[in-house]
C-alpha cells in the first residue's frame, strides 16, 4: 500500500485488532510526508481512539509544521491516552507554539501526559527558564530528589499533583511539601486531609504540622473525611418496604436473594389468604427486618481514621 | 462569618456551641475558635458538651478548651482521651492537654503512647514533648519513637523495643502492623518470634507476605510457616456452599461468589421453573431442572476452589 501511496488503506488499517499493523500503517503514512498530511489532519477528530492514536503517530512521522496545530489541539483531547500520544509525537514537531503546549501538558492531571511532555521537551533542546519551570519539569519526570532540592518555587508545581489519581504520586508530593515547610502549601494540604486514601492522609498530618498548621486543627479535618458507612435509617426503612433491599444495600450478597424470595412467598400468601389476612401476617416480619438492617448498619465499625 | 462575630462580641456562647455542628466545616473551625477567645467563661459550657454524641460538637469543645487552656478541664480530657470510642476525639484531647501544659496529664499521655491508633500516639507524643517530657527509661523510649514512626531509631533499641512493638501490632493500619513484624523479624528473641508467628494468621494478606520474611529471619523453621499460615482467616468464599447454592437456588451461589449477575441468573431461572410449574404440574420441571442445575455446581464448585488465596 505503500508504495501504490493508498492513503485511506493506509488510515484504514490504523484501525487494525493488531498492533504491529497499526504500527506499520502510522510509520507509512509517515513517510510519504506532505501527501498524506490533509487526509491525516481531515481523520484526527475522529471519535474512534485507536483510529486517533494511529493518526497521531503518523502525524508526528510527517515532521510537517501544518501538523503542529492539530496536534496541539490533540492535546487537550479527554483521553489521557490521546494526550499522552500527542505530547510523544509534538517532540517530532517543534517551533515555539509547540513548546508552551507541551509545557501547560507538563501540568495535566495525568502522570502519563507529564511524563510524555517533560521527556519530549527535553528532546526539543529545552531548557527551563526559572526554578518553577524547573520544577515542572522535574516533576514531570518524576525525579523527586531534584524537586525537593528546588524548595519554596516547587511548592505550586507539587500543590497541583495532590489531585493525581495515583496514590503514590500524591503521597510523594505530600511528603515533598512537608519537607519544604512552605505555609503556601497549607490550603491545599488542609484539602488532602480529607483524602479518601489512608496512607495519604497520614502523610498529609506529618506534611501539615511541619508547613505550620497548629496540631490542634488536625483532627477535625481528619474527621471530614470521606466515611464509608451506611446510614441505618436508610437501611431499615429500605429492608421495611421491600424486604432483602436493606441487606442489599449493606452490601450482603444475599440481599436480592431474600428480595425475590419474599416477592414469591407475598404472592403465595396473598393467593392463599387473601388481602387482609396477608398484610397482617407480612407487616410484622417486615417491621422485625427493617430492625434488623437497621441494627446491623449501627453496629459496623468506622473505617480508622 | 459575621454572625460569628457578632456572637463573639456578645459573649453568647450556647449560640457558638450550635454552630459547632453547622453543616460547612469552615463554620465549625469559626466557631470553635471564637469560642477559644471567650476566657474562663466558656469552660463550664464546654465541660458540659465534651460527651455530646455528635464528633463535630466534641472537637470543638476540645479545640476551645485548648485555646483557653482551661486547667480545669484536665481531669475531663484525660478521661476522653482514655475512654472516648472515636480516636480523633482521643487524638485532639492528647493534643489539647499539651497545649494546656499542666504536668498532670503526663501520665495519662505515658499510656497514651501505647493507644491502637497512631494519630493518638502521635499526638500524645507531640503533647509529651510540648510538656517537656524525657522518656525514663528503654520502654518508653521505643514507645515514644513508635509513636513518632520514628523506625529507624526503634531498631536502635534492640530487644528494649520488642514489647512496645508487640503493642503497637494491635493498630488497625496495615503498614503500620508491616513495618512492626518487619522490625520484630529483624530484632529476633522469643517474644518477638512467638509475634510473628501470630503474624502469619493477620488477615492482611501484605502483613502475612511480611510476617513469612520475619519468621525465616527469627529462625523458625521453614517447615513450620505453612503450617501455621494456613490457620489464616480465609477470604475465599466455600466451594461446597457455592455449589448446593447453585444446585437448588441455579444462580445464588454465583451472587455468594460475587458475581453481579447471580441475582439476574436466580430471577430468570425461578421465572422459567414457575412458568413450566403453571402449565404441567409443580414437580415436573425439576426432572429437568437439577440435572442441569448439578452440572453448574460441580463446575461452581472446581471454580471456587481454583481461586487464589493466600
Amino acid at each position: 500500500m505503500t508504495k501504490t501511496g493508498d492513503i485511506h488503506g493506509l488510515i484504514k488499517a490504523l484501525q487494525s485488532n493488531d498492533a504491529d499493523i497499526r504500527t506499520r500503517a502510522a510509520q507509512s503514512l509517515g513517510s510519504l510526508g506532505q501527501a498524506s498530511i490533509d487526509p491525516l489532519i481531515r481523520t484526527i477528530r475522529t471519535k474512534n481512539k485507536t483510529l486517533k492514536l494511529g493518526v497521531i503517530s503518523a502525524l508526528a512521522g510527517t515532521k510537517d509544521p501544518r501538523s503542529g496545530i492539530p496536534l496541539i489541539a490533540a492535546l487537550s483531547d479527554e483521553s489521557s491516552e490521546v494526550r499522552w500520544q500527542t505530547a510523544i509525537a509534538l517532540s517530532e514537531i517543534g517551533g515555539d507554539a509547540v513548546i508552551s503546549a507541551l509545557y501547560n501538558a507538563l501540568k495535566d492531571e495525568d502522570k502519563y501526559v507529564r511524563f510524555g511532555a517533560a521527556i519530549s521537551l527535553a528532546k526539543l533542546g529545552w531548557k527551563p527558564k526559572d526554578p518553577t519551570e524547573r520544577a515542572y519539569y522535574f516533576a514531570g519526570m518524576q525525579e523527586w530528589l531534584a524537586v525537593k532540592n528546588i524548595g519554596k518555587p516547587a511548592v505550586h508545581a507539587l500543590t497541583g499533583l495532590l489531585k493525581d489519581p495515583d496514590r503514590t504520586v500524591r503521597i510523594k508530593a505530600i511528603e515533598i511539601l512537608g519537607s519544604i515547610g512552605d505555609s503556601e502549601a497549607v490550603p491545599a494540604l488542609m484539602q488532602s486531609l480529607q483524602d479518601s486514601d489512608q496512607e495519604v492522609r497520614w502523610s498529609t498530618v506529618l506534611a501539615a504540622s511541619k508547613c505550620g498548621v497548629s496540631h490542634m486543627h488536625l483532627p477535625r479535618g481528619i474527621s471530614k473525611r470521606p466515611l464509608n458507612t451506611k446510614n441505618p435509617w436508610i437501611a431499615g426503612f429500605l429492608n421495611f418496604l421491600l424486604p432483602g433491599t436493606g441487606y442489599a444495600y449493606l452490601g450482603k450478597w444475599w440481599g436480592a436473594l431474600i428480595f425475590s424470595f419474599d416477592e414469591l412467598v407475598t404472592l403465595w400468601i396473598f393467593k392463599m389468604e387473601g388481602d387482609n389476612n396477608t398484610f397482617a401476617l407480612i407487616f410484622p416480619v417486615y417491621l422485625i427486618l427493617g430492625i434488623h438492617a437497621w441494627y446491623m448498619a449501627s453496629k459496623i465499625p468506622e473505617d480508622p481514621p | 462569618m459575621e454572625n460569628i462575630e457578632a456572637l463573639k462580641k456578645s459573649g453568647d456562647i450556647r449560640g457558638l456551641i450550635r454552630l459547632l455542628d453547622h453543616g460547612k466545616a469552615n463554620v465549625q473551625w469559626w466557631a470553635a475558635d471564637a469560642l477559644g477567645t471567650m476566657g474562663e467563661t466558656a469552660c463550664d459550657p464546654l465541660l458540659k458538651i465534651l460527651d455530646y454524641p455528635k464528633v463535630n460538637v466534641r472537637l470543638g469543645a476540645i479545640e476551645a478548651l485548648a485555646d483557653i487552656k482551661c486547667s480545669r478541664s484536665v481531669k475531663n480530657l484525660i478521661q476522653k482521651l482514655q475512654k472516648d470510642f472515636n480516636s480523633e476525639v482521643r487524638w485532639a484531647a492528647a493534643l489539647a492537654l499539651g497545649q494546656i501544659g499542666d504536668p498532670r496529664a503526663i501520665p495519662a499521655l505515658e499510656i497514651a503512647l501505647e493507644d491502637t491508633d497512631r494519630y493518638v500516639r502521635y499526638g500524645a507524643f507531640v503533647s509529651l514533648s510540648m510538656l517537656g517530657w524525657k522518656p525514663a527509661d528503654s520502654t518508653q523510649k521505643a514507645l515514644a519513637f513508635i509513636a513518632d514512626q520514628d523506625w529507624h531509631a526503634v531498631k536502635t533499641l534492640h530487644s528494649a523495643a520488642v514489647f512496645p512493638l508487640i503493642n503497637a501490632y494491635r493498630d488497625k493500619n496495615p503498614v503500620t502492623r508491616k513495618k512492626v513484624i518487619e522490625l520484630l523479624g529483624e530484632i529476633g528473641g522469643p517474644e518477638a518470634r512467638s509475634a510473628c508467628e501470630n503474624a502469619l494468621k493477620d488477615p492482611n494478606p501484605e502483613v502475612r507476605w511480611c510476617a513469612v520474611a520475619a519468621c525465616k529471619r527469627c529462625g523458625i523453621e521453614t517447615e513450620k510457616i505453612p503450617q501455621v499460615l494456613t490457620d489464616r482467616p480465609h477470604s475465599t468464599p466455600s466451594p461446597l456452599g457455592a455449589a448446593v447454592l447453585n444446585l437448588f437456588f441455579f444462580g445464588a451461589g454465583y451472587s455468594y461468589i460475587g458475581k453481579w449477575w447471580g441475582v439476574l441468573v436466580t430471577l430468570c431461572y425461578i421465572g422459567v421453573v414457575t412458568m413450566i410449574q403453571l402449565n404441567w404440574g409443580v414437580l415436573f420441571p425439576y426432572i429437568y431442572t437439577y440435572p442441569l442445575t448439578a452440572v453448574f455446581a460441580v463446575h461452581t464448585y472446581y471454580s471456587v476452589k481454583r481461586m487464589p488465596d493466600m
